[in-house]
């Protein structure tokens, strides 16, 4: 039988019971609706999560001294040829950053804290969160700025502001303690609260001037294309030789390990979503065949081969999967649509507001987890007919036309 | 409809045998099941899918938050605190709490308090020769922190605090001061009245606890050499308090909210961890999102089921109108059908279950599963080894009532059609 014949015959096969099939279709796009949209959520924390790290002075990629991490001191420090990012690919990287990272002890009058207090050109920060914040008072005006820049929840802490003087210990090139006061030029609120507490900025060139040093501590890129990230860590391994590059995967395991949870968690979703609609599904598409075991003798007994009548059984649950999985990403393109600025969680757990932290998560589609998803979908549809399609070669066309 | 089921015809025999119209109403029903095998087990294996995976997941939830709670309060931060008001969010020295030793005895005869113990603590720049570094420098009573916390039994080398002089630092300050067990080292940090404190102790232990940001900057040390060199007296910081287990501390917070003096503050892990509260509450929303998800289709499903199942018996329905049966009887009998199948449903997923989470929470499932990497973050992560599913009866009743209602509302939807049948029309139908 010529397939255009075995489509339509299948097409009017599924109108022949609306209401049940109404049902499935729906079950299916609500399930496949679900895996895109919880998917989504997912993919939106993911993004949310590498965001943070990577604007947390974390970059892509970062160029450090071996051991610094173990010890992060000036004497871990490393020197910058001129002209070391030539080799860069320009069109990959958004931007790269020279600073000088110590850990420094900051005291007021009646206060002692350790922050980490890191010497920028502020030129270049426009690739981490330093870029973003909002500044009372004066944002740094170069590398040679002696002043330094403060966070509120710090200088609440130190009781001090704009203007004011704060002493900062940190050690010297040569392994000594440099005692410096430094003036406030401004207090910047950060979108994470906990890293006000954490870093005090000046300009890089005026903290190398108190270390006695020109090196740097470390070199961090921003790419611009992500995908291009093993030619970037070349290039700079070239260009660093002896130095360390290190991935953000590399820094901070712990986000990329929930990353890479992100990945598996859509097969997961799939799995156990779908798992239950593959009952629903043989279950209708058993009845189907069942229904027709007089019509199906029929046809038998008119000359349709057994393979004829698996295929015509195989193409129905394609099609009802087909038309199933179309109408649920439509109703997730719809919900997407309406959500797309993010999805307040408090919305679901009001005390989640009590911790300072919005939980608002900005869901994001991806293409090839939607194309994944209904690729699958296609498939179960298609291995859910295989008992369905043996019971419909069973039928014995003479017993069938006698019932 | 060769084998139909008459209620009516079997009315007769039935009743002389058992007790009445009811019990032939759920044998009728539970009948009826089997005329259509493949279906009836097709629509209670749906319900035990989602039964199964619904209780399996939230007593691994159950679990795997009890064991975030006991090891991240476990390290150092106890089950709750009394603080100076103003210390939590200000954690300067002179918001001191005086009466150290007082206080701690007061909470520690609290009925379920298990371990008091007080701490007074001061960042300080520590020096050994010619190398400084900061470390906040944490002073505890050495007897009840190592009877109470994991800190202490992350030593690699030495003792934990055997001498009043002691001092007890994690290996990456170790490695940047240079120094090793033996060495002398000072602490140096201002008094609440801006004075020097000066802090002169020999390095008798060292900790790893995997964590780079505590193994860096923190030095714990008695609690009396801290009080003496910040001339606290007997004030301390905070006093960190520790019921039985992390289950028992709602519990435990309100007697200990009484015995908590007005000049102080009572924080629980939720306040002093919110991270943790969070990532509790964001976990439980998604998860809740998939239950709902999986519950919703495999409803569908039955609904699907019941409708076939209405459709093919309407001359069956029909009949049975027309020998006098009552509609809302036939709708009754169908409940009946659906809630025989919830219950082999319900029966094979919890089942299915218990079997697969009460020998794990006996044994416990390794945390990391053999993924490469993942011990290095469970350390970072300071999470248990092992996971110990929690097997609660809110964790094995909460799925199976949820899909009994919506079974009852998948039978119900298309049984009412029957209510709207006409005998005549029905025996008409052909099948």
């Amino acid at each position: 039988m010529a397939p255009p014949l075995l489509l339509q015959l299948s097409w009017r096969n599924m109108w022949r019971h609306r209401r049940r099939n109404a049902i499935l279709l729906a079950a299916i796009a609500v399930a496949v609706a679900g895996v895109v949209l919880l998917n989504a959520l997912l993919r939106g924390m993911q993004a949310d999560m590498e965001n943070s790290v990577i604007d947390n002075l974390t970059g892509h990629v970062k160029v450090l001294r071996p051991g610094y991490l173990e010890d992060p001191s000036i004497q871990r420090g490393f020197d910058v040829a001129a002209g070391w990012s030539e080799g860069l690919p320009a069109d990959a990287v958004a931007g790269w950053a020279l600073r000088v990272r110590v850990p420094a002890v900051v005291m007021s009058e009646r206060e002692t804290r350790g922050v980490q207090l890191v010497g920028v050109d502020p030129a270049q920060e426009s690739i981490s969160f330093l870029g973003g914040v909002a500044v009372a008072g004066e944002a740094l005006s170069g590398r040679e700025d002696r002043r330094i820049l403060v966070g509120a929840r710090l200088a609440e802490q130190l009781e001090t502001t704009v203007g004011r003087r704060l002493v900062l210990v940190t050690q010297g090139a040569d392994g000594r303690n440099r005692e410096a006061g430094y003036r406030i030029a401004g207090i910047y609120r950060a979108e994470v609260g906990g890293l006000e507490q954490v870093f005090v900025f000046t300009g890089a060139e005026a903290l190398q001037a108190t270390l006695d040093t020109a090196a740097v501590t470390e070199v961090s890129v921003r790419l611009a294309d992500t995908a291009r990230e093993a030619s970037v860590v070349e290039r700079l391994d070239a260009a660093f030789g002896g130095l360390d590059v290190y991935t953000w995967r590399q820094l901070e395991p712990q986000a990329a390990q929930m990353v890479k949870f992100a990945d598996a968690a859509v097969f997961i979703y799939f799995v156990v979503v779908m798992g239950a609609l593959v009952f629903g599904l043989v279950n209708t598409l058993v009845t189907a065949v069942m229904e027709r075991v007089r019509e199906l003798g029929m046809l038998r007994a008119l000359g349709m081969r057994p393979r004829t009548v698996v295929a015509q059984v195989t193409i129905e649950s394609t099609l009802v999967m087909a038309l199933g999985i179309a109408l649920g990403l439509l109703v997730a393109l719809g919900v997407f649509a309406a959500v797309a600025d993010g999805i307040d969680l408090t919305a679901f757990d009001d005390s989640l507001a009590s911790f300072g932290l919005r939980p608002i998560f900005v869901p994001v589609l991806e293409g090839r987890d939607v194309a994944l998803v209904a690729a699958m979908s296609l498939a179960l549809g298609l291995l859910a007919s295989f008992y369905p399609a043996r019971r419909a070669v069973k039928v014995k066309p003479l017993e069938a036309l006698r019932r | 409809m060769t084998e139909a089921a008459l209620p009516g015809a079997l009315a007769g025999r039935a009743s002389r045998r058992s007790g009445g119209a009811r019990g032939l109403f759920v044998r009728v029903a539970w009948r009826n099941l089997w005329r259509r095998r493949l279906r009836t087990w097709l629509s209670a294996g749906g319900l035990a899918f989602a039964i199964f995976l619904v209780s399996a997941t939230v007593s691994l939830q159950g679990g795997s938050y009890r064991g975030w709670v006991d090891t991240a309060t476990g390290l150092a931060t106890g089950h709750f605190q009394v603080q100076h008001p103003d210390y939590f969010d200000d954690p300067a020295v002179r918001h001191v709490l005086a009466g150290g030793s007082a206080l701690a005895r007061q909470l520690g005869a609290v009925d379920g308090v298990v371990g008091v113990a007080p701490r007074a603590e001061a960042f300080v720049l520590v020096a050994a020769g010619e190398r400084t570094f900061g470390a906040l420098a944490l002073g505890v009573d050495a007897r009840s922190e190592a009877a109470m916390f994991d800190l202490p039994q992350r030593l690699v080398a030495g003792e934990f605090l055997p001498r009043e002089d002691s001092a007890f630092v994690g290996t990456a300050l170790a490695a940047n001061l240079g120094i090793g067990l033996g060495a002398e080292i000072a602490g140096l940090g201002s008094t609440a009245e801006g004075g020097v404190a000066a802090l002169v102790l020999t390095v008798d232990g060292i900790f790893e606890t995997g964590q780079a940001e505590l193994d860096r900057s923190m030095m714990l040390a008695p609690l009396a050499a801290v009080q003496a060199a910040f001339e606290l007296g007997d004030g301390v910081h905070r006093l960190a308090v520790n019921a039985a287990d992390a289950s028992r501390v709602d519990a435990l917070q309100p007697a200990l909210a009484t015995a908590t003096p007005a000049e102080a503050r009572l924080l629980s892990w939720r306040e002093l961890l919110p991270e943790i509260e969070q990532g509790i509450r964001l976990d439980r929303i998604s998860a809740q999102m998939i239950y709902w998800l999986l519950m919703v289709v495999v409803t569908m499903s039955v609904v699907n089921a019941f409708v076939m199942t209405v459709f093919e018996r309407t001359r069956e329905f029909g009949m049975l109108l027309a020998v006098g049966m009552r509609p809302n009887a036939i709708v009754g009998m169908l409940l009946v059908e659906a809630s025989c199948v919830w219950a082999l449903g319900a029966v094979l997923g919890l089942a299915l279950a218990l079997a697969v989470m009460l020998p794990l929470g006996v044994v416990g499932m390794p945390t990391t599963m053999g993924v490469e990497g993942m011990d290095e973050m469970a350390t970072r992560l300071m999470m248990p080894d092992r996971l110990y599913p929690l097997v609660s009866l809110d964790a094995m009743t909460m799925a199976p009532l949820v899909m009994l209602a919506g079974t009852l509302l998948a039978a119900l939807i298309p049984a009412l059609r029957v209510r709207r049948m006409r005998p005549v029309d029905a025996l008409r139908e052909e099948e």
